[in-house]
C-alpha cells in the first residue's frame, strides 16, 4: 500500500454509498455497540509525556527505558481505583459476603490451654447433636503446611499438641450458627497440660518439651526456631569510637487491625473440584497448602480471592481455618462458611513480632558511622509463619540507607506459647529501624551536630552496594531529606521549640519485591506472569494473579496497560480473582506486586503494541518508527490526520487469528552475595523515605499528640499519585498506632488481654496528625516506568520520627 | 476459654448436662422499610439488626467488623440518624426507615458522597467504606458546609485502617461542595464508555516535519 489514506477533517468519511454498497477501497469496520462518550481522539497530553521523548514531564532523575512507550494516557495521573465503584456501592464481595445456596456454618473449637497435649478427643456427643453435619479433628489433617517451604510446622487442626490459647483443635459444620456453637461444647477432650513458655528469653533455654521439634536441625532442646549471625566490614573500626550510642528496646507485638475479619467459604463442586473463596494476599500459597493438606493435585482446586478488607501482611499465610472449611465441606458435601469474630482474628494473629532489640553504634571523628551492632530476639509465638525471613530482615534491612564501616548482627527467633507472629507491613524492619534511627539521633546529640546533617553525611549514593551486598539502584534519600527539612522548617524549629513541643526525624529503607520467589528458582521461572487478550471489540482483558488488597495493584496494572496501548482505562479489564483464570502469582507481600506485575504487564502490552503498529504499517505504509500511538488512534507522526483508528488496526492485526493474545513475565536480575542468608532482603529495587514529625507532649500527664508529619517517600515514579499519597498517610496512621497506642497485652498468665478493638487502641480520626505527603521520584531503572514500592516503606520512618521528637 | 459467643445461648452447659436456660426465642415477623422498599422477614425476637440485614434482608453491603460497636463498619441510617446495627436489636427499629449503603445511589447515579470517595481516594480496601458513607451522608443531610472538625466528629466512631482518614475527610468535603451545588456531580458509570473507533483530529496538531 502507498502513503495511507488521508481522512477528511471531521470524520472518517462515508464508507458506504447511497445505494448501500461499499465505497471501493474502503473497508467498513463497524464499531461494536453504539459509539461512546468520547467520539473524538484526545490530543496528546504532553504534560504526562517525559521530556526525553519530547513531552513536558520534567525528569530530574533522568530518562527511563520505558519512556519510549509512554503515551501520556494514565501513568502519573491521579486516578480512582478501578474497583472503587464496587466498593462505594457496597457491592464489593468480601469473604463473608460469599453466600452459596445450601451453605452450612463452620465453627472452630479453640484451645483453652497455653500448651497441652491432647490425649484423646471424643466426638460422639457432637455427632449426635441434631443439625451437625460434619466434624473434623486433627486426625483428618495429618499433613503439615506453612507459608515457607523450609518451615512447614502447621496443621489444619492440632495434631498431638496445642501450642497457644486459641490454637485450633477441631471444627464442626452445622445448619446454623447457634447449633454449631452449641456443638463446640460437646467435645470431650482429655488434656495433659505442659509447661508453657511466654518470655522469649526463656525460649533460649532448654525446655522439657520444645514447642516444635526440628529433628537434626534442632538446637539442643531450646525453643529457638532460627538463629542468624552476620558480620560484614572491618570490625576493628569500632574499637575507638568518637561517639557511640547504645539502645535497648523492648517492643510489644502489634496486630494489623484490618477491618475485615477472616472469612472463608469452601465448596466441592459436582465435578469434585474444590472452590475456595477467601480474602487472601497470597492465594497461590493457599492453593499449594490446600493441595498438600487435602492430598489432591493442585488443578483440582480453584482458589478464588474475594475482595480483601485490608491485609497488611495479616492475610499472607495459608491459614488453618481455610483447610478446616475445605475438610468440613468435603465431609458434609455442602458449602461451608467460616467467619471469624474479632477475638479469633487475634488468635490467628501473624502480627508484628514482640522483640527485644539492642543496638550499639559508633561513629568516628568525621561523624561517619563506623559500625552497627544489632542484636534482635524476636518472639515468634507458636508457629514459624514468615519468621525465618523475619529473623534476617531484623538485621539486614538496617544496612542501608547509610554507608557503614562494619556491621554485626545476631538474631534469634523463638517459639513461645502465644499466637504466632508473622509478617506485618514493614516486615521485620520496623522495630530495628526505630532503634537505629533513635540511636543516630543520640550520636548526633553527643557530637553536637544536626541529626539531618549526620544522616546526609552518611548516605549511600545511588547505584551503590550496601555492606551486605544489596544492589542499590535509584535512591532518592538525599532529596527526601532535603524536602522534609525545608517543608517542615526544620532549621527554625529543631532544638528551638518551647517545652512540651518537639520535632524529630526518621528515615526508612525497604525492599521493593523480594528477590527470591519462595517456591522456585528465579532463573527458571519468572516472578510474575501476566496474560493479556484483546478481543474483536477492542476491550483488553488482563489476567493476573496479583492480589489487590486495597493498595490498588489492579489499578496499577490497568494503568500501565492503558499507558502502553494508549487506551482509556475503562477499556482495560483486569481479572485477578480466580486461580483458574490467572497465571500463577506469588501474591501481595514484600511490596512486590506493583513492581513485578506491572513490569510483566508492560511486557505483554508491548507485544500487543508491536502487533498493532505492524498492522498500521501495512495499512498506512509508514514504518512503526514513524507512527504515534495516541488515544485510540495510530497516526503518522508528522501528520496526525493520516492514521487509522485503534479498532481498525486491531482488526487488521487480528486477521486470521480472531484475537490478539500476549503474555509477559518479569524476572529479577541475578544479584546478591554468596554468604548464608544472602538472599534475604535482596530486591531488584529499594525504596527510601524520610519523615519529620512534630509532637505536643503534655508535660504533666505525659500524653503525646503528634500534630504534623512531613512525609517524603521515594517511590521511584508515582504511577498513581493519589494511591501513593493514600499509602503514605495510611502508613503514618498505622505507625503512629504502634508507637503511641497499640500493643498486644499479655497478662501475667500469658493470656492475651485485649483481643478486641476496644482495648486494642487503633488511632481514630481525632488522633491523626496532619500528614503532608511528599512524593520523591527517583526513576528506578528496573521499575515499571521507574516505579518502586510505596506500601510498606512509608511506615518505617514514622516511629523513630515521633520518638526522636519526644 | 473459648470466645464468648456472639448470640445468646439457647442451651447452657451445667457440668456435662445441657440445661435449657433461656427458652429458644420466638420468631416473629419483622417489618421495616429498607432502602425504600418494605420488607417483612421472620426473625427471632432477640435477633440483632446487623444479622437480619445481612442474612435475611440480603443487604450484604452492611459489614461486620467487630460485633461490639468499635469499628463502625456496620453503620446504617435509621430514620435519618446513623446507628451501629451490631448494637441494635432488630425489634428496636421495627417499622422504621433503614438506609444501607445500597440505598445511597439513585439508580445508576451514584450519590455525590459515593463518587467522591472513589475520586479522592477515600476508599482503599473498601471494607470500612459503607460505614463511612452512611455516617458522612447523615452529616451532609443536615449540614452541607461542615468544617473539618465537624466531619471528624461525625466519623469518629468509624475505624479505617488503610487511609489514615485524611483522604476520607477530603472526600466528604468534596461531596459537600456537590451538595451545595458548587460542583457538578459525576456522570453515571453506566453511560457509554469511550468509542474504540474515534474520529481523527480536525486539524493536525503538529506541523508537518515536526521532529517527533
Ligand atoms: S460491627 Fe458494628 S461497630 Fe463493628
Ligand atoms: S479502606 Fe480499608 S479500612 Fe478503610
Amino acid at each position: 500500500m502507498s502513503g495511507g489514506y488521508r481522512q477528511q477533517p471531521g470524520g472518517s468519511g462515508p464508507t458506504t454509498r447511497k445505494d448501500g454498497k461499499r465505497v471501493a477501497g474502503k473497508q467498513a469496520f463497524p464499531p461494536p455497540g453504539s459509539g461512546g462518550s468520547k467520539p473524538k481522539m484526545a490530543t496528546r497530553d504532553l504534560d504526562f509525556i517525559p521530556e526525553s521523548v519530547g513531552g513536558k514531564e520534567p525528569q530530574p532523575a533522568g530518562s527511563h527505558i520505558h519512556d519510549r512507550v509512554r503515551t501520556g494516557t494514565s501513568v502519573g495521573k491521579e486516578m480512582p481505583l478501578v474497583d472503587s465503584n464496587a466498593k462505594v456501592t457496597g457491592q464489593a464481595w468480601y469473604g463473608d459476603d460469599v453466600r452459596l445456596p445450601n451453605e452450612v456454618i463452620g465453627k472452630i473449637l479453640r484451645s483453652p490451654h497455653h500448651y497441652a497435649r491432647i490425649k484423646s478427643i471424643d466426638t460422639t456427643r457432637v455427632e449426635a447433636l441434631p443439625g451437625v453435619l460434619a466434624v473434623a479433628t486433627g486426625a483428618d489433617s495429618p499433613h503439615r503446611f506453612g507459608v515457607l517451604p523450609v518451615t512447614k510446622d502447621e496443621h489444619a487442626m492440632a495434631v498431638e499438641k496445642v501450642r497457644h490459647v486459641g490454637d485450633l483443635v477441631a471444627c464442626v459444620a452445622a445448619i446454623d450458627e447457634s447449633t454449631a456453637l452449641e456443638a463446640l461444647n460437646l467435645f470431650d477432650i482429655e488434656w495433659e497440660i505442659l509447661e508453657p513458655v511466654f518470655d522469649p528469653k526463656k525460649g533460649l533455654e532448654d525446655a522439657d518439651e520444645p514447642i516444635h521439634w526440628r529433628g537434626k536441625y534442632h538446637l539442643a532442646k531450646t525453643n529457638v526456631q532460627k538463629r542468624v549471625f552476620q558480620e560484614f566490614g572491618d570490625r576493628s573500626l569500632v574499637e575507638k569510637p568518637h561517639a557511640e550510642s547504645h539502645g535497648k528496646w523492648k517492643m510489644a507485638g502489634v496486630h494489623h487491625g484490618f477491618t475485615e475479619p477472616h472469612a472463608v467459604v469452601a465448596h466441592w463442586d459436582p465435578n469434585g473440584r474444590l472452590q475456595l473463596y477467601t480474602p487472601q494476599q497470597v492465594p497461590h500459597y493457599t492453593h499449594r497448602a490446600l493441595s498438600t493438606v487435602l492430598d489432591v493435585p493442585m488443578h483440582q482446586i480453584n482458589v478464588i480471592r474475594t475482595f480483601v478488607g485490608g491485609g497488611f501482611g495479616g492475610k499472607s499465610d495459608p491459614f488453618p481455618h481455610e483447610m478446616c472449611a475445605a475438610i468440613l465441606s468435603r465431609k458434609s458435601g455442602r458449602p461451608v462458611r467460616i467467619t471469624f469474630d474479632r477475638e479469633e482474628v487475634y488468635w490467628i494473629n501473624r502480627g508484628r513480632h514482640p522483640s527485644h532489640i539492642e543496638v550499639k553504634m559508633t561513629a568516628d571523628e568525621d561523624a561517619r558511622i563506623s559500625g552497627f551492632d544489632i542484636d534482635a530476639l524476636i518472639d515468634g509465638g507458636g508457629f514459624a509463619s514468615f519468621g525465618h525471613v523475619t529473623s534476617y530482615y531484623n538485621g539486614v534491612l538496617a544496612t542501608a540507607p547509610y554507608e557503614l564501616g562494619s556491621f554485626h548482627y545476631t538474631g534469634a527467633r523463638v517459639w513461645t506459647n502465644k499466637p504466632a507472629s508473622g509478617a506485618m507491613r514493614g516486615h521485620g524492619a520496623v522495630n530495628t529501624r526505630c532503634a537505629v534511627e533513635v540511636g543516630l539521633d543520640e550520636m548526633a546529640e553527643t557530637m553536637q551536630v544536626d541529626p539531618i546533617d549526620l544522616r546526609l553525611a552518611n548516605l549511600l549514593p545511588p547505584h551503590s552496594r550496601t555492606i551486605s551486598g544489596f544492589r542499590i539502584t535509584s535512591n532518592g534519600m538525599r532529596e527526601a531529606l532535603e524536602k522534609v527539612r525545608t517543608g517542615s522548617n526544620w532549621d527554625e524549629k529543631f532544638r528551638k521549640l518551647p517545652l512540651g513541643k518537639g520535632i524529630g526525624i526518621g528515615c526508612g529503607f525497604f525492599i521493593s519485591g523480594s528477590g527470591l520467589p519462595i517456591h522456585w528458582d528465579p532463573n527458571r521461572f519468572p516472578h510474575a506472569t501476566v496474560h493479556m487478550q484483546v478481543d474483536m471489540d477492542g476491550g483488553v482483558t488482563v489476567h493476573t494473579g496479583a492480589a489487590d488488597i486495597g493498595q490498588g495493584s489492579t489499578t496499577a496494572v490497568a494503568q500501565v496497560v492503558s499507558e502502553v496501548l494508549a487506551l482509556p482505562i475503562e477499556m482495560i479489564h483486569v481479572r485477578s480473582h480466580e486461580s483458574d483464570t490467572s497465571p500463577v502469582d506469588l501474591g501481595s507481600y514484600s511490596s512486590r506486586v506493583t513492581f513485578m506485575n506491572a513490569n510483566a504487564a508492560i511486557r505483554a502490552a508491548l507485544e500487543i503494541r508491536e502487533q498493532l503498529l505492524n498492522a498500521a504499517w501495512e495499512m498506512l505504509g509508514y514504518h512503526p518508527n514513524n507512527l504515534v500511538l495516541n488515544d485510540r488512534r495510530i497516526y503518522y507522526k508528522h501528520d496526525p490526520a493520516v492514521g487509522v483508528s485503534y479498532l481498525k488496526a486491531l482488526h487488521k492485526a487480528q486477521e486470521d487469528k480472531g484475537a490478539l493474545i500476549a503474555s509477559g513475565a518479569y524476572r529479577s536480575p541475578p544479584m546478591g552475595g554468596v554468604h548464608k542468608g544472602a538472599a534475604a532482603g535482596l530486591a531488584p529495587a529499594y525504596s527510601f523515605s524520610a519523615y519529620v514529625a512534630e509532637v505536643d507532649v503534655d508535660v504533666e500527664t505525659g500524653i503525646i499528640r503528634c500534630t504534623n508529619v512531613w512525609a517524603a517517600h521515594d517511590c521511584g515514579k508515582a504511577l498513581n499519585p493519589l494511591a501513593v499519597k493514600g499509602q503514605i498517610i495510611g502508613s503514618c496512621h498505622m505507625g503512629l498506632g504502634q508507637v503511641l497506642s497499640e500493643q498486644m497485652v499479655y497478662g501475667r498468665t500469658g493470656h492475651l488481654q485485649n483481643a478486641n478493638l476496644l482495648d486494642y487502641k487503633i488511632p481514630s480520626v481525632h488522633e491523626m496528625p496532619h500528614v503532608e505527603p511528599i512524593i520523591i521520584e527517583s526513576c528506578d531503572p528496573e521499575g515499571p516506568f521507574g516505579a518502586k514500592e510505596a506500601g510498606e516503606g512509608p511506615l518505617l520512618p514514622i516511629l523513630p520520627a515521633v520518638v526522636n521528637a519526644v | 476459654m473459648r470466645a464468648p459467643p456472639r448470640r445468646l445461648w439457647r442451651l447452657i452447659m451445667v457440668g456435662s448436662e445441657h440445661i435449657k436456660m433461656i427458652p429458644a426465642p420466638d420468631k416473629n415477623i419483622w417489618s421495616a422499610e429498607v432502602n425504600g422498599a418494605p420488607v417483612e422477614v421472620l426473625v427471632a425476637s432477640n435477633a440483632i439488626l446487623l444479622d437480619v440485614l445481612r442474612d435475611k434482608v440480603g443487604t450484604l453491603g452492611v459489614k461486620r467488623g467487630c460485633d461490639m460497636g468499635t469499628c463502625g463498619c456496620c453503620t446504617v441510617m435509621v430514620d435519618g440518624a446513623p446507628r451501629l446495627s451490631c448494637l441494635c436489636l432488630a425489634g428496636q427499629v421495627e417499622g422504621s426507615e433503614i438506609t444501607t449503603v445500597e440505598g445511597l445511589a439513585d439508580g445508576a447515579h451514584l450519590a455525590p458522597i459515593q463518587s467522591c470517595f472513589a475520586e479522592y481516594g477515600g476508599s482503599q480496601c473498601g471494607f470500612c467504606t459503607p460505614g463511612f458513607l452512611i455516617s458522612a451522608q447523615a452529616l451532609l443531610n443536615e449540614n452541607d458546609t461542615p468544617t473539618e472538625q465537624e466531619i471528624a466528629c461525625a466519623i469518629e466512631g468509624n475505624l479505617c485502617r488503610c487511609t489514615g482518614y485524611q483522604q476520607i475527610i477530603e472526600s466528604i468535603q468534596g461531596a459537600a461542595a456537590i451538595h451545595r451545588g458548587e460542583v457538578a456531580a459525576a456522570a453515571p458509570a453506566s453511560d457509554a464508555h469511550p468509542d474504540p473507533h474515534p474520529d481523527g483530529p480536525d486539524e493536525p496538531n503538529m506541523p508537518p516535519g515536526h521532529a517527533r
